[in-house]
């Protein structure tokens, strides 16, 4: 085996520790402009964004109409879709013509139908058991009084879905087509998922306006790359033979993309659609915060009012939604289609489910002035436990408040605290140096020139500080959720029942949105860095544990075999053959782990963070939108220099062992 | 096999005859291989074109193929036998050479005549189906008539008739991954006969499928070809399959054709040891017609055998009769005699290298 290139490792370590050593020796003797970078030497790229953006917003005028005419009308459109559907599930439809009184109104669905729909649709893509858990957690939204935020939410991540599959399957074709077009996507993908979804928020307000459209809007670009990478990666996985074929049946170009070539790929963009909403729905209770209404606002303004038994309430029924979504759409992906067994001419009989839920609708719609249970949920029967809850945070704050409390304060006294001074108190041409030579040890000149670009760009932007608060979170959260996460995953790996009980967790955690997250934090330890801190650990324990468990059950059965046969216990075994060739798969872990750390952290300035995901949601409150997009970018650098690093690290580790490198993809 | 008796006499391959004719054709793929194709032309080398990083995937091959007869091009794993089908059908272009299918020169066409010649005059079959997940069985076949527009009546009706033809009748509304892979080439076969090509393309239809299914697809396409009469371009890698089912056979090594001819002549004469390792493990018996290995016209007696039987199937007579057997060509005149120890030497391979 060829020992690999070790290109300058060790240079990067000395780097620090000159730097650490030279620090640490006579602060007092740095110049200034090296422990802080100077206020005069900042761009003001953020200023003269907000200034751009306005007179975009408020100036530019294209002749027949303004810039802003433009969007606006855009935006029309898009939100007649939106009303419409908001219609259908919520709200219903009023036609008022000239008069004050509305002429005509048609309901919504009742929530009786929408019920019975979503329970056949879970049939049709499963089977009776997901109809009976789809129909119950349906219930759950009447039941608890609920209903008209879930159906506002459902509204918004139907529409945030539909746009984001025709999108991301436009893009992904044309990324299909031109390699050229590909190469300048990807990067551009790469930055919508890792810049904070605040910072696209301001943008789109200022020109579209507030509303429920601007977070809709803000939720497509958050979730429409991963449709655009499946569809790109699907298409060139369809087989040669069937792409060939298309030619050979004399398709013209479109007959062979969507008769051909999509539906080939149609499992994998089932696959991506899954994705996408789940994503969409992350990010529409998110938005739903601004202003958007929805489940997520009743969250946050439950949490804010410290009624935590209706956060509770709410933040289950988010739960509750997410799990039905992802089970139905995973069913449809899985789904294979099954021939008919006779030619029955009957429409009603070919098409059952089709009939029934058409009988459901038009039975509930005709019942519902008669009925009014069918209508809308009794109001007499919703319940509540919103008293119960409160009644346990109450009796945990009386009760445990000092075990609480003084959990809490021992890890901000202890560890915190000092590691958020040390990152602050690095000096930034040091970072940046340790940086670059890190990048060139690992992944040579390009690599360094990326990173040392990158945070370049970050000191000049001004934010250097808060960025640093930011990368301190996030290295923090990183680090325990593998001190936390690797031992499970071991275990997982190494005996099946703990794997049974672990897969079950993480499989129904990971639907979860991000937002929910936030509420088991707050009611425990109310706000500020260490509920964040937790927040990311539980967040990105997932992958920590998925990755090693991964990385152990992989190693090629004759190794394991010839290991037993010479004699190592099992200790030895572990600790000298398992864990060190899982070490690559482990690294692709420590990548995820960290996009899931950022994508909680930004999620976390609710709860009070001071770093550049505040300054993005801030920004969004003073509606400035060049400083929402210059912190957003921030975020995005730090992720890409961090997730090029790790990625550089586990090719590395790959090649010393001797295995084959498989490209690796950023999810 | 009332069809392999009457092989040899392939149809004479008369100027007007020639579906596809293959005039120096060059596939060469790599960065640049035009430039570096243009600049030393069919005389590049091997190091030229290691050099500059590129696979000759065919070489200056020159053959053609006649009408109504079944052209096997067989040939190891890398050899370019679906680069040169590929190159056949317009899927991709030339680096150097001619390629005429039925007379139009494929490079020339515009792209809109190819798909009306793909369309209406090739029908391609797959090694590993390449059927649409989402349609049925019926929806496959009539798949190449949608996309012409043909009206849906005729449509389907045409394409049922294509489907009882290879036998899956009944199994109209069943989906690809509801059938084995015996059927499901079944579907590919009849799909790729609905738009009634002249010319038909199989590229290892039958490699993917076990030995058993096998031998019963090849005796389908006999059947087949028996009703149809088309021009095919079978690809295979074993010769067994290919001296079953060839009128001619191409051998390719490397990307160059190395020596055409029919079973008989591939074994009698190998080209070179390449054909020969391939020709080895072949009973003669089966490939050897009777002209090849009869004596002159003399003392015989009885029913006369045709000339071009093949000797397994003449064997068990001349080995049962007292005195040979008269040999009697097409036009019923005797033309030789075959004796039990000609038949015995074959059988036992006796004569071979
Ligand atoms: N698109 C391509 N780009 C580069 N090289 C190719 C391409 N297609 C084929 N080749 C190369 O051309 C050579 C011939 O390939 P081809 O597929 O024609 O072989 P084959 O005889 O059909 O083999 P098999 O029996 O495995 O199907 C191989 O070395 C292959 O690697
Ligand atoms: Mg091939």
């Amino acid at each position: 085996m060829q020992v690999p290139q070790r290109r300058l490792v060790h240079l990067a370590p000395l780097a620090l520790a000159l730097g650490v050593t030279a620090w640490l020796k006579s602060w007092e003797e740095i110049p200034r402009w090296v422990k802080y970078y100077p206020r005069d030497w900042k761009v003001p790229a953020d200023k003269q964004l907000d200034a751009l953006f306005n007179f975009f917003a408020e100036e530019v005028d294209l002749g027949l109409f303004t810039f802003k005419e433009l969007t606006r009308g855009f935006a029309w459109v898009i939100e007649r879709l939106l009303l419409f559907v908001q219609g259908v599930f919520a709200k219903g439809f009023e036609f008022y013509g000239d008069a004050m009184t509305p002429w005509l109104v048609i309901p919504p669905l009742s929530w009786v139908a929408v019920t019975g729909l979503f329970a056949i649709l879970a049939y049709w893509a499963s089977g009776r058991a997901l109809a009976i858990l789809v129909a119950v957690f349906f219930a759950y939204f009447a039941v608890f009084d609920l209903w008209e935020n879930a159906m506002l939410t459902l509204a918004s991540v139907f529409v945030a879905v539909l746009l984001g599959i025709a999108i991301g399957v436009a893009l992904g074709a044309l990324g299909y087509r031109s390699r050229v077009f590909n190469a300048i996507l990807t990067p551009i993908y790469d930055i919508m998922q890792t810049t904070p979804i605040w910072s696209y928020l301001v943008p789109v307000l200022v020109f579209f306006g507030f509303g429920p459209l601007a977070g809709l809007l803000a939720t497509v670009v958050f979730a429409m790359p991963p449709m655009a990478r499946v569809t790109t990666l699907a298409l060139q996985r369809v087989p040669a033979n069937t792409s060939d074929f298309g030619d050979m049946a004399g398709c013209t170009r479109r007959q062979k993309m969507w008769l051909v070539m999509l539906p080939s790929a149609r499992r994998s963009l089932l696959i991506g659609i899954n994705q996408v909403i789940m994503l969409s729905l992350a990010a529409v209770i998110v938005a739903s915060i601004i202003g958007a209404g929805g489940l997520g606002a009743d969250v946050y303004r439950a949490l804010t009012a410290l009624r935590i038994g209706d956060a509770v309430e709410a933040g289950l029924a988010i739960t509750l939604l997410a799990i039905a979504l992802d089970r139905i759409s995973q069913g449809i992906a899985m789904r294979r289609p099954v021939h008919e067994v006779e030619s029955a001419r009957n429409l009603i009989r070919r098409h059952p489910l089709v009939t029934l839920a058409l009988a459901l609708v038009v039975a509930s719609a005709v019942l519902g002035p008669f009925v009014p249970a069918v209508k809308s949920f009794p109001d007499s029967l919703t319940i509540s436990t919103g008293d119960v809850w409160n009644d346990v945070v109450k009796w945990l704050n009386v009760n445990h408040h000092e075990t609480i409390g003084g959990f809490r304060d021992f890890f901000i006294i202890h560890l915190l605290k000092p590691v958020k001074l040390f990152f602050i108190r690095l000096p930034w041409p040091a970072v940046i140096l340790v940086a670059v030579t890190l990048g060139y040890a690992l992944g040579g000149w390009r690599l360094a020139l990326l990173a040392g670009l990158l945070l370049t760009g970050i000191a000049l932007s001004g934010y250097w500080k808060q960025a640093m608060i930011s990368l301190y979170l996030a290295t923090l959260g990183v680090l325990a959720s593998m001190l936390i996460g690797a031992p499970i995953g071991v275990a997982a790996a190494l005996n099946r029942r703990v794997d049974r009980v672990v897969t079950v967790i993480i499989d129904t955690l990971q639907t979860l949105p991000t937002f929910v997250y936030l509420l088991p934090v707050v009611m425990l330890f109310a706000t500020g860095e260490f509920p964040a801190f937790v927040a990311i650990v539980m967040y990105a324990v997932l992958p920590a544990i998925r990755y090693t468990k991964h990385g152990i059950a992989n190693i090629p059965r004759p190794i394991i075999e010839a290991t037993d046969l010479s004699g190592a216990t099992r200790m030895q075994k572990l600790f000298q053959v398992q864990i060190p060739l899982a070490l690559p798969d482990i690294l692709l872990g420590v990548n995820q782990v960290l996009m899931m750390a950022f994508g909680m952290l930004v999620i976390t300035a609710l709860v009070g963070t001071r770093g550049l995901e505040q300054e993005a949601l801030t920004s969004l409150a003073k509606v400035r939108p060049g400083t929402g997009v210059v912190t957003g970018l921030g975020i995005a650098c730090l992720v890409i220099v961090s997730d090029r690093m790790i990625t550089a690290a586990s090719v590395l580790s790959r090649r010393h062992l001797g295995l084959a490198t498989a490209a690796p993809a950023m999810a | 096999m009332s069809d392999t008796a009457s092989k040899g006499a392939s149809p004479p391959g008369r100027e007007d005859e020639v579906m596809v004719r293959c005039e120096r054709v060059w596939k060469v793929f790599g960065a640049g291989a035009e430039r570096v194709i243009a600049e030393h032309g069919a005389s590049v080398s091997d190091e030229t074109l290691a050099r500059h990083e590129l696979i000759a995937a065919v070489r200056d091959v020159n053959l053609s193929v006649n009408r109504g007869e079944i052209f096997v091009i067989m040939g190891l794993s890398g050899s370019g036998k679906s680069t040169l089908v590929r190159c056949m059908t317009g899927l991709i272009g030339l680096t150097l050479g001619r390629l005429l299918i039925d007379g139009t020169d494929l490079m020339n066409i515009s792209t809109r005549d190819l798909v009306e010649v793909r369309r209406y005059k090739m029908g391609m079959v797959f090694q590993d189906f390449a059927l649409l997940p989402h349609l049925t069985v019926l929806g496959n076949v009539v798949f190449p008539l949608k996309i012409q527009g043909v009206e849906r009546g005729a449509r389907e009706a045409r394409a049922r008739e294509m489907i009882e033809l290879v036998g899956l009748s009944g199994r109209e509304r069943y989906y690809p991954h509801e059938l084995s892979g015996g059927q499901q080439q079944r579907v590919g076969i009849a799909r790729s006969l609905t738009t009634e090509p002249e010319i038909w393309f199989l590229d290892e239809p039958f490699s993917a499928l076990d030995p058993l299914i096998r031998h019963e697809m090849q005796d389908e396409l006999q059947r087949l070809q028996g009703i149809l009469r088309k021009t095919i371009v079978f690809i295979t890698h074993d010769f067994d399959e290919a001296i079953k089912l060839a009128d001619r056979i191409a051998i390719m090594n490397e990307g160059r054709v190395v020596q055409i001819g029919t079973p008989e002549g591939l074994v009698v004469n190998p080209a070179n040891d390449y054909v020969a390792e391939f020709t080895q493990k072949i009973p003669r018996a089966r490939v050897l017609t009777v002209r090849a290995v009869m004596g002159p016209p003399g003392r015989a007696g009885g029913e006369p055998i045709p000339e071009n039987a093949l000797v397994h199937e003449a064997a068990e007579r001349v080995l049962a009769a007292e005195q040979p057997l008269p040999v009697s060509n097409a036009r019923g005149e005797l033309v030789g005699s075959l004796d039990r120890d000609a038949v015995i030497r074959v059988l036992l391979e006796k004569d071979r290298g």
